[in-house]
């Protein structure tokens, strides 16, 4: 087998071949014995054309990859180059003369930066958070939203000690409950859904924070829903619900009567929520819901997502809104629940891999009203994920271990952040350690 | 996250077990790999609670309460990374999704506490992972947080250190010193003295630059036989080799040869590929290898375990060597074997299954160069005392079409 040598080219490569031309053409004009002053006059030329291809604009060039940017209608072999933090150029055959690094995509995928909105990610917080960079970045997550981690008295802190601290752009949905997401205890605590001091944090820190998150509520009653629902208008946010159906307190009335349009049902492929009828069929008010503007989120996690619930509503056309992961310390072991995983979920189920970019990047965007994200534009901020889809055989599990066989799988192979390289899982953008001389004290 | 009622779930549908079912699990038809029992052949492991049961070429799948069939993969001890970071040190990383997840059942964190931390280490990590977790405790009193704490040479005290190592002797499996940024030796003085009073080895991760007044030779000399040098593939922390003939020191094989031992600690700046090529090409393979896995390395050099086994494979290592540097070297380091490291019938049950791929693969160093290998070992299942605690491939489930309306199949 032959090994394929990392495909980097530079500029100096570049500029020794417009030697080469000058020196040809130099050449060329001696032996047809052209006047002293044709001769300068076509160097100097020539001279000038090499300055001008050379002129050294992009830091990065992504080459040939295919491009899926659903926003702006995107889906094919495009080249993008990068200066500094932002997209310079998107385009077919953009010159590689001008980029200090060339990186080929023949093989690969390329996509706005993914956006996963239901994660775990206040690491300093409670138990179950995950560390926010390595299970994001590394899976070409470059916008997470954290689901109510943290409350009003909590978010300062998560703020402080991560958020700042984090290379993924991570926003949050703030917890209704003002302690946050600490258990039954405080969870199911009327006392603590302080709307006002809930709305004033969202508007203090209006960069940070998308919306308002309730979650695990027991109790019979609407107190949970209908306060995060008060704060999430009071500060013209996003009201994201994580629901646990009671007698007297159905999941209809919810989708139906206390949501709004443009609120966001988790969790909808779980046991938990009543989506399918015995028959497996999508229930009426699921469709009504959808069509009022009620949105419907995956969120993973270690219960949420059935393959027994997910494929026959997929196969009735009742797909997910936003694709999402749930991402905590428990779902990150079993089932193993990263963003690629929970993609490849639904591409082995039947979604087309652009349906499954527009649930991962627009959808989520405009579904957290950040509608800069999640596209790719001129001018714009050079967040990326270039992905792999793998043929082969491959294996998932849900919720229940359930397992479901497949033929694709999805991998992030690289993640712009800003425009840097932050993951590159095999080095494509790194020119090769048997060429690269004895590198003895690199730093 | 319904994680709770899932939990609950769990045990609510048991498979009923036939009688002469023995076995909790039985790993069946897998290639395994166990240098300590001198094994590389197929055979099955059972196991019962969390002991290895039985390793034998064939054991009836009617004896186990659940088979998870491993044709085709690499079965193994689960491995032991001798330098991870998962306290302390601000890059730490929690183990369980970083270790478990690729195939390593034992990790030694390497220096983040020291005496005066090491109460807070247990608490918060220690007791809570599903990783088994040792300490390689720091020297420096406050552990590895930082520069200034870590060139402190009023908190590098021998006694108080020792007097720590013999509150948690079944933890504390020895000392490091790391990072010392004054002139000379006294940091590697007084862990060694550490180790002294404690009779445990030392691990060392100290550079040689004129600036610090220091030479390889000197600091092997100070070193005792069984203690170690880390970040060995480095070029800027021990010289194994003479830079203009590329070839190993005369020292450094002596230095072997008296029993110092050389752990690769990969990390974000310490594995540069030309040294390891060049040492690997001279017959200086590393004694254990660790990743010095942290929030840095896991994105520039993706160095976990099967990352960095992958990488000396490329070199010319053989997997069953890679595999005995990744169990049974370390638990003799440590000196827990034969508890860890080994697949010995009626030890812990830490089992790691691999995937050896075949194709064209880019690996990277610390310099961020690529080097392109025809093999890449990638974990795939891994079973910590007797528990399934990851299962990339679903192995030891059931196709959810067949498992009719299913609760939460139990995690065996």
């Amino acid at each position: 087998m032959t090994i394929r040598r990392a495909v980097v080219s530079n500029r100096k490569t570049g500029f020794a071949m417009h030697l080469l031309t000058i020196c040809l053409s130099l050449f060329l004009a001696a032996v047809t014995a052209a006047p002293l002053a044709a001769q300068e006059a076509e160097a100097a030329e020539a001279t000038e054309a090499a300055a001008t291809a050379d002129t050294v604009i992009y830091d990065l060039l992504l080459k040939n990859g295919h491009v899926i940017d659903i926003q702006n209608g995107r889906n094919g072999r495009m080249d993008i180059a990068i200066t500094g933090r932002t997209i310079h150029e998107i385009g077919e055959n953009l010159p590689a003369s001008r980029a200090k690094n060339v990186v080929d995509l023949t093989e690969y995928y390329v996509t706005p930066g993914l956006i996963d909105i239901h994660t775990h990610l206040d690491q300093k917080g409670a138990w179950l958070n995950l560390n926010p960079d390595h299970n994001t970045l590394r899976y070409g997550v470059t916008t997470a939203v954290d689901a109510g981690s943290s409350g009003h008295q909590g978010f300062e802190k998560f703020k402080k000690e991560t958020i700042d601290r984090a290379r993924v752009r991570l926003l949050a949905f703030l917890n209704i409950v003002g302690a946050g997401m600490y258990g039954d205890g405080v969870e199911n605590d009327p006392a603590q859904m302080n709307v006002d001091a809930a709305v004033a944090m969202v508007k203090k820190y209006p960069e940070d924070i998308v919306g308002i998150k309730t979650a695990h509520y027991q109790p019979a009653d609407w107190e949970a829903v209908d306060r995060a629902v008060k704060a999430a208008e009071l500060s013209n946010s996003v009201l994201m619900v994580d629901f646990h159906p009671k007698e007297g307190r159905g999941y209809e009335d919810l989708i139906l009567k206390h949501m709004k349009p443009g609120n966001i049902h988790t969790h909808f492929y779980g046991r938990l929520t009543p989506q399918l009828d015995a028959n497996k069929k999508v229930q009426d008010y699921m469709w009504k819901a959808r069509e009022r503007g009620i949105l419907f989120d995956v969120g993973h996690g270690s219960g949420s997502f059935w393959f027994r619930i997910a494929v026959p509503a997929i196969k009735q056309g009742f797909l997910p809104d936003t694709i999402s992961t749930d991402i905590h310390k428990n779902s990150i072991m079993l089932p193993r629940a990263h963003l690629n995983n929970v993609m490849s979920k639904f591409l082995n189920i039947g979604l087309s891999l652009e349906q499954v970019i527009e649930r991962t990047t627009v959808n989520p965007a405009k579904a957290i009203r950040r509608t800069d994200l999640g596209r790719l534009d001129k001018g714009g901020v050079a967040d990326i994920a270039v992905l792999k889809v793998e043929q082969g055989k491959f294996a998932f599990l849900d919720s229940g271990h359930g397992k479901l066989i497949g033929d694709k799988n999805i991998r992030c192979v690289m993640t712009l952040r800003r425009g840097r390289v932050i993951w590159d899982a095999e080095g494509l953008s790194m020119p090769d350690w048997s060429t690269a001389g004895p590198y003895s004290n690199f730093r | 996250m319904s994680a709770r009622l899932a939990v609950l779930l769990i045990g609510v549908v048991v498979t009923v077990p036939a009688l002469g079912q023995t076995y909790d699990i039985l790993l069946k038809g897998g290639h395994v790999i166990d240098p300590a029992n001198e094994i590389d052949a197929v055979m099955d492991v059972a196991i019962s609670g969390d002991k290895i049961a039985r390793v034998a070429a064939s054991i009836p799948g009617d004896q186990a309460k659940r088979t998870i069939n491993a044709a085709g993969y690499i079965v193994t001890p689960g491995l032991i990374d001798l330098h991870a970071h998962v306290f302390g040190y601000g890059g730490s990383l929690w183990p369980d999704d970083t270790q478990l997840t690729t195939g390593a059942t034992t990790v030694v964190d390497c220096g983040g506490s020291g005496w005066r931390t090491f109460d807070t280490f247990k608490e918060t990590v220690i007791d809570r992972t599903r990783t088994r977790v040792f300490s390689f405790i720091n020297i420096v009193g406050k552990g590895m947080v930082g520069s200034a704490a870590e060139n402190d040479v009023d908190d590098m005290s021998p006694e108080k250190t020792a007097a720590k190592m013999a509150e948690y002797p079944d933890l504390i499996v020895g000392i490091k010193t790391a990072h010392f940024a004054h002139k000379g030796y006294t940091a590697l003085e007084r862990a060694v003295e550490a180790g002294r009073l404690s009779d445990n080895p030392v691990i060392i991760d100290m550079r040689i630059t004129t600036e610090y007044d220091r030479t390889t030779q000197r600091i092997f000399e100070i070193m005792r036989p069984g203690d170690l040098r880390t970040h060995s593939y480095s070029d800027h922390q021990v010289e194994i080799l003479n830079r203009s003939t590329r070839k190993v020191q005369p020292f450094t094989r002596e230095a072997r040869q008296r029993g110092i031992l050389f752990d690769v600690g990969h990390g974000n700046g310490s594995f540069v590929f030309p040294v390891a090529a060049d040492a690997m090409k001279d017959d200086f393979p590393p004694d254990t290898i660790s990743t010095d896995l942290h929030n840095g390395s896991i994105f520039t050099t993706k160095s976990d375990m099967p990352n960095v086994i992958s990488k000396f494979l490329h070199f010319g290592m053989t997997l069953p060597d890679a595999i005995e540097k990744s169990t049974v070297r370390p638990a003799k380091v440590i000196r827990k074997f034969p508890e860890l490291g080994t697949l010995g019938e009626g030890r812990v049950a830490d089992i790691a299954v691999f995937k050896l791929r075949k194709g064209v693969f880019g690996f990277t160093d610390a310099p961020q160069r690529r080097l392109m290998a025809t093999k890449k070992l990638e974990a795939v299942l891994t079973i910590r005392a007797g528990r399934l605690v990851f299962d990339q491939d679903g192995l030891a489930f059931p196709e959810w079409q067949t498992a009719g309306d299913y609760e939460v199949i139990p995690i065996p």
